[in-house]
């Protein structure tokens, strides 16, 4: 038995004790004001409260869809500040952009919130125009309006979190450069250093999506209503906020008075965090969950001729990478880098996944304008060997390999194409030294030039390859070729120029050139381009997986038989 | 006749415990597949042979292989080392310090004593794994980094265990009686706290062994411990775990060795403890 | 008695300012600056300055400890970089998860624990009594985390006898919250099909937690019954004539008690352990999972508080159990 033989006690200890024994009482007894329960409404806001719908109550299982995927990199609800396809895919379900792409009709904006819009040379700026829906109308009952629109742009510009870069970078979107005309019309200048059709692309994605002033402002706190927003929602979108359980669920209800045609078949839908593969397979063959996103190839190779679901493939716009610091030794040295390039067997990484993926070796994926499909690099030891000692490299020369914890893209471990890839590289006598970290922790240390081999993925914001080329072209846009410490004033220059290309045939002509380059100069060995694998229960109609279009899997098209 | 030396006694003491003789057995067993992990592994055990992949268990691979093609046998086989291996780093490390803390406490008494054991009740109110999770996550996830965490959870029961003794010891005639003498302080400990305090430290440790070696696999397991493709046990259940249902044997070889290793310690730990502790010899 | 009372409180207090020592030691040691974390990739040089500012991570470390201290005894334990709310927030959401899978675990343990090994202890060197020690050492021999993925595996992907990962199924509400252990909610608001399907949920992780705990309390059971049975005062009692039953309830049973009660106290440590395995598995939300995620995104505002929270409990709990104690039995108040 443990004794304790302190014998005084000052009065500022017993303050202290009494202090942390209320802490952990109160931790236990606090929970009961916090509105959790299911039955109530979705705390309604001044400007929610008029036509505000009933949200929560009970929804039977027919009318409810169980969307199983692994949730875990979910950070925020708020659609100015989501970056995390956990975020994304519920706040694409709840908030409006201006345009979008249709699903499964890639490349063709079409309008949502905005009705037409036009483009014009306003002198040293261009000048685009949008004219907003009259129908349109948050959950609240309210009209979207173009002071709206300003308000939402101009709170993620101010907020600057991660996805922040796309309006203030990509677009180079100042806030006295949005301008409400009328309450249907907005205007938005931008310089001409800009492409208005890549801007029109980067409105798409849910940073520019269109959130309620009047339920917002009052709710702004000390971090402009960031908090607020994880537990209430304030679109114009399919479906509204219920609640969202941390790591557990987010459980997302019908707005009932949905403005955009007819209002979605599933009165329900939850997004159930299933980080464990096994289980992700178990909770589509017993039925628990409709849809399961991202099986691993072994768990669809199990699944395959279940006749209770149906697997759904789709080819991602994913690129899966291994990063090389171009500054740190010996990767500083360009034929090191190819070197090492051409040690890798490619086919087998393709065969490690069960095949659900594509070789893609160049930075613009298939299916994006400029995509070569040149593929040059296949396992040569022998060359790789002779570019080494080229570069005076010694047998043995140890690297750092930081790789990400649990699956990748195409569904195998993070750690599995890691071992596959230093086994490669072993046969050349170079040594990697795996280590594994949390994605976050990993993108931490690479955004600060911290890596010297860091494998990990890219997903292009907007489906425009300037989403893909600029990051990992040009230097100064502090992405990916900052990451790597790249620095290269010929691949910085082609992106400028390609990206404000107006004349597709010339833009595909300059792209295909920098690709290129980017293979056999950058800093990356491109590996594969994931296919995605989702397990759809039979009962479910109208399920659709589109990579280009923000959100993913739109719910409201889903319905069961 | 001549009267049987301590070590002959706790031998004949020690045979007729057989769950213990199982355990020792078990235990020489694991430590000679960790010797000769080279000599008994048919495969590399880092050797990635993508045809094999996942291939089942039988002649070509004993206990199958794994994902990249790697042979499960040959990796259990040189796991045996690093599990091995790290039990005995962290006891040695923990015991060793914990032992001169709680050494010095004891003799020292007074303040010193005090304030040492109440550093030990710090480090006891912590649930073991969390401070160790926390220590590793601190250093940065490494095999190294882990036995530290787990070394620097393990020492005060080895200050506590060893105060106790030397309690108990100093009032005892023969320290008395050394120190009337004039023997040093430092002579004293040598010569005879120390060696009477081994007993209770051996019992211990060897609970301590498996303790550590289901420590380390756990912070392995979660991703604080060895990094792939190093064969440790708990980072091959981690690895196989998307495989469980579908290719049992990725995880069900690493974990029923584990269960051994450390079945084999406590049962020899068990063992030792009624033979050495006269408390509780029937 | 007071007087003891107070004096184990006053412990308490010292242990508990250690491990705030402690854990902002570690805090100090991690590799991050938890400004640059919290402000994310865009964040502006002047930007991070600020906010460190702000935090007062510009002072020197004594300071900053001593801020922490005064912080805490206000019960604010920081912001964590990762969910970006309070970490006292975020400790109240998750901790009625664990709380209920440790009790249900401890439960468990004691109902499995105790009465095999008092079994095993009467019938020595039976069948039974090995049978009950091989299962005693397996329990404490096998990994938690591949016992619960088997677990899993078979009752749930297998033979569907039971649910899967989760508090509750994912369609199904929680109850209207009280204390926040769903079982305990929807016992006392009625809600039976939620009663149910929780209960269903917490059977495994609780079996697969509590089974470590029960081997060691079956072999305490088991070791301190023999211990009395060997006792002067039964040999006596046999002595008279006293039924079998008599003696072991009477006698042996009530004076093994206090090791086994001991026993639970110190077992509920390695609850807590375990949970961090057990929860990562069966995907529970509870503070186990909480001070994974934590830890392996650096968030040490988040690990701190967590840490913190886990080092109250247990030594708490122990202090409840030597408190208990001595009222049953003063002589252990001498000490």
């Amino acid at each position: 038995m443990k004794t304790f033989r302190c014998l005084t006690a000052p009065a500022t200890r017993w303050l202290g004790l009494f202090v942390l024994l209320s802490l952990l009482l109160s931790a236990c007894a606090a929970p009961a004001a916090a509105p959790t329960s299911g039955d109530q409404p979705a705390a309604p806001t001044a400007g929610e409260q008029a036509g505000a719908p009933a949200v929560g109550g009970e929804v039977s299982r027919e009318d409810t869809l169980v969307f199983a995927a692994d949730q875990t990199d979910i950070i925020t609800l708020d659609p100015a500040v989501a970056y995390e396809f956990g975020g994304i895919l519920p706040a694409g379900n709840m908030y409006e952009t201006l345009v979008s792409f249709n699903p499964g009709d890639p490349g063709v904006l079409v309008p949502v919130l905005a009705t037409s819009w036009d483009v014009a040379d306003d002198g040293d700026m261009w000048k685009l125009t949008f004219n907003l829906d009259p129908n349109a109308k948050f959950a609240s009952g309210n009209p979207v309006t173009a002071e709206d629109v300003a308000f939402s742009w101009g709170r993620a510009i101010d907020i600057n979190k991660s996805p922040a870069f796309l309006l203030i970078d990509v677009c180079q979107i100042a806030k006295e450069n949005v301008t409400a005309v009328d309450a249907a019309t907005l205007e938005l200048k931008l310089p001409k250093t800009v492409s208005p059709q890549v801007c029109l692309a980067v409105l798409t994605f849910t940073t520019a999506a269109v959130v309620e002033k009047a339920a917002l402002e009052p709710n702004m706190g000390s971090d402009m209503g960031e908090s607020w927003l994880n537990d209430h929602s304030a679109g114009s979108g399919p479906y509204v906020l219920n609640k969202w359980d941390r790591s557990v669920n987010v459980t997302l209800d019908v707005n009932p008075t949905y403005w955009g045609g007819t209002v979605p078949a599933m009165k329900r839908v939850i997004i159930q965090n299933t980080p464990e593969l096994a289980n992700l397979q178990a909770a589509i063959e017993t039925g628990d969950a409709d849809i399961a996103q991202d099986l691993g190839s072994e768990q669809a190779a199990a699944l395959e001729g279940n006749p209770d679901l149906t697997l759904v493939r789709g080819l991602s716009t994913l690129l899966v990478y291994v990063g090389m610091n171009a500054t740190k030794a010996p990767l500083d040295n360009p034929d090191v880098r190819e070197a090492i390039r051409y040690a890798i067997n490619y086919d087998d990484i393709i065969t490690l996944l069960g095949g659900n993926a594509e070789l893609v070796q160049e930075i613009i994926p298939i299916g994006f304008l400029g995509h070569t499909g040149n593929n040059p690099f296949t396992q040569d030891i022998a060359k790789a060997k002779e570019l080494l000692a080229k570069a005076g490299v010694a047998e043995g020369t140890e690297i750092n390999f930081i790789v990400p914890t649990a699956t990748a893209p195409g569904g195998v471990e993070w750690s599995t194409v890691a071992a596959k890839i230093q086994s490669d590289v072993a046969q050349i006598g170079l040594t990697l030294n795996i280590q594994q970290l949390q994605q976050s922790e990993l993108l931490n240390i690479y955004r600060a030039q911290g890596g010297e081999l860091v494998m990990i993925n890219w997903g292009p914001d907007f489906p425009d390859p300037d989403g893909n080329v600029t990051p990992f072209a040009n230097y100064d846009a502090k992405s990916l070729a900052f990451r790597n410490d790249w620095n290269d004033p010929k691949a910085i220059e082609m992106s400028k120029q390609a990206a404000i290309e107006l004349d597709p045939a010339k833009r595909t002509e300059l792209y295909a050139e920098l690709v290129d380059y980017v293979m056999h100069n950058g800093p990356y060995i491109m590996l594969y381009q994931p296919t995605r694998i989702f397990g759809v229960r039979n009962n479910v109609e109208g399920f659709m997986y589109d990579p280009n279009d923000t959100p993913t899997t739109s719910f409201w098209l889903i319905s069961k038989k | 006749m001549l009267a049987a030396s301590p070590r002959q006694l706790f031998w004949r003491r020690f045979r007729k415990e057989t769950t213990a003789l199982i355990g020792l057995v078990v235990i020489i067993a694991f430590f000679l597949v960790a010797v000769f992990a080279p000599v008994l592994s048919p495969y590399d055990p880092l050797g990635q042979h993508i045809p094999s992949s996942l291939a089942a268990p039988g002649g070509e691979h004993w206990f199958g292989a794994d994902k990249l093609g790697r042979d499960i046998f040959s990796r259990i086989a040189y796991g045996a080392r690093i599990s091995l291996l790290s039990g005995v780093a962290v006891i040695t490390l923990a015991g060793l310090f914990g032992s001169f803390v709680g050494m010095f406490a004891g003799y020292a008494g007074g303040w010193m004593d005090e304030s040492l054991m109440r550093v030990t009740d710090i480090f006891f109110a912590f649930p073991s794994l969390i401070l160790a999770m926390a220590i590793a996550g601190a250093l940065g996830p490494s095999l190294q980094n882990a036995l530290i965490a787990v070394a620097v959870v393990t020492w005060p029961v080895y200050a506590r265990l060893v105060r106790g003794q030397v309690l108990v010891l100093r009032e005892r005639e023969f320290v008395q009686a050394a120190r009337s003498v004039g023997a040093t302080n430092s002579l004293i400990i040598r010569r005879h706290l120390f060696p009477n305090t081994l007993s209770p430290l051996l019992v211990q440790a060897s609970f301590d062994m498996g303790g550590v070696i289901l420590a380390v696999a756990g912070l392995s397991f979660i991703g604080f411990g060895a990094q792939p493709p190093m064969p440790e046990w708990g980072v091959m259940i981690s690895e196989g775990r998307n495989y469980i249902t579908t290719h049992w044997w990725l995880t069900f070889f690493p974990a029923i060795s584990m269960l051994f290793a450390v079945a084999g310690f406590n049962l020899v730990g068990d063992g030792l403890r009624d033979v050495l502790d006269p408390r509780l010899r029937k | 008695m007071a007087r003891f009372i107070l004096r184990r409180l006053a412990g308490l207090v010292f242990v508990l300012l250690g491990v705030s020592l402690l854990t902002f030691f570690l805090a100090q040691i991690v590799p991050v600056d938890p400004a640059a974390t919290a402000l994310g990739s865009n964040a502006r040089e002047e930007q991070i300055v600020a906010y460190r500012q702000q935090l007062g991570l510009d002072q020197p470390p004594p300071v900053q400890y001593l801020n922490y201290v005064q912080r805490l005894l206000r019960g604010d334990l920081g912001q964590s970089i990762r969910t970006r709310r309070p970490v006292i927030d975020d400790l109240i959401d998750y901790l009625p998860a664990t709380i209920e899978l440790s009790l249900a675990a401890m439960l468990v343990a004691v109902l499995i624990g105790v009465p095999l090994g008092m079994l095993a202890s009467l019938r020595r060197n039976s069948w039974l009594d090995a049978g009950a020690r091989l299962f005693a050492l397996v329990g404490g021999s096998m990994p938690i985390f591949y016992i619960g993925l088997l677990a899993l595996g078979i009752f749930y992907r297998q033979l569907r006898w039971l649910p899967g990962p989760g508090r509750l199924d994912a369609t199904m509400q929680p109850p209207t919250q009280i204390t926040g252990l769903f079982t305990v909610d929807a016992l006392l608001t009625g809600n039976w099909p939620v009663l149910g399907n929780a209960l269903s949920h917490l059977l495994l992780p609780a079996l697969v937690l509590g089974y470590f705990s029960a081997a060691v309390l079956l072999r305490m059971t088991r070791s301190s019954m023999l211990e009395m049975m060997g006792q002067d005062y039964v040999r006596t009692a046999r002595a008279k004539g006293l039924g079998e039953q008599i003696i072991v309830g009477r006698h042996v049973f009530k004076n093994a008690l206090p090791p086994i009660l001991t026993t639970v106290g110190i077992t509920f440590g390695s609850l807590l352990s375990g949970a961090v395995l057990t929860e990562t598995i069966f995907s529970w939300p509870g503070l186990g999972r909480y001070a994974t995620t934590s830890v392996t995104t650096l968030d040490y505002p988040a690990v701190m508080g967590v840490t913190l929270v886990a080092a109250f409990i247990y030594p708490l709990v122990n202090t409840v159990v030597d408190i208990g104690y001595s009222v049953i039995d003063p002589r252990i108040r001498v000490n």
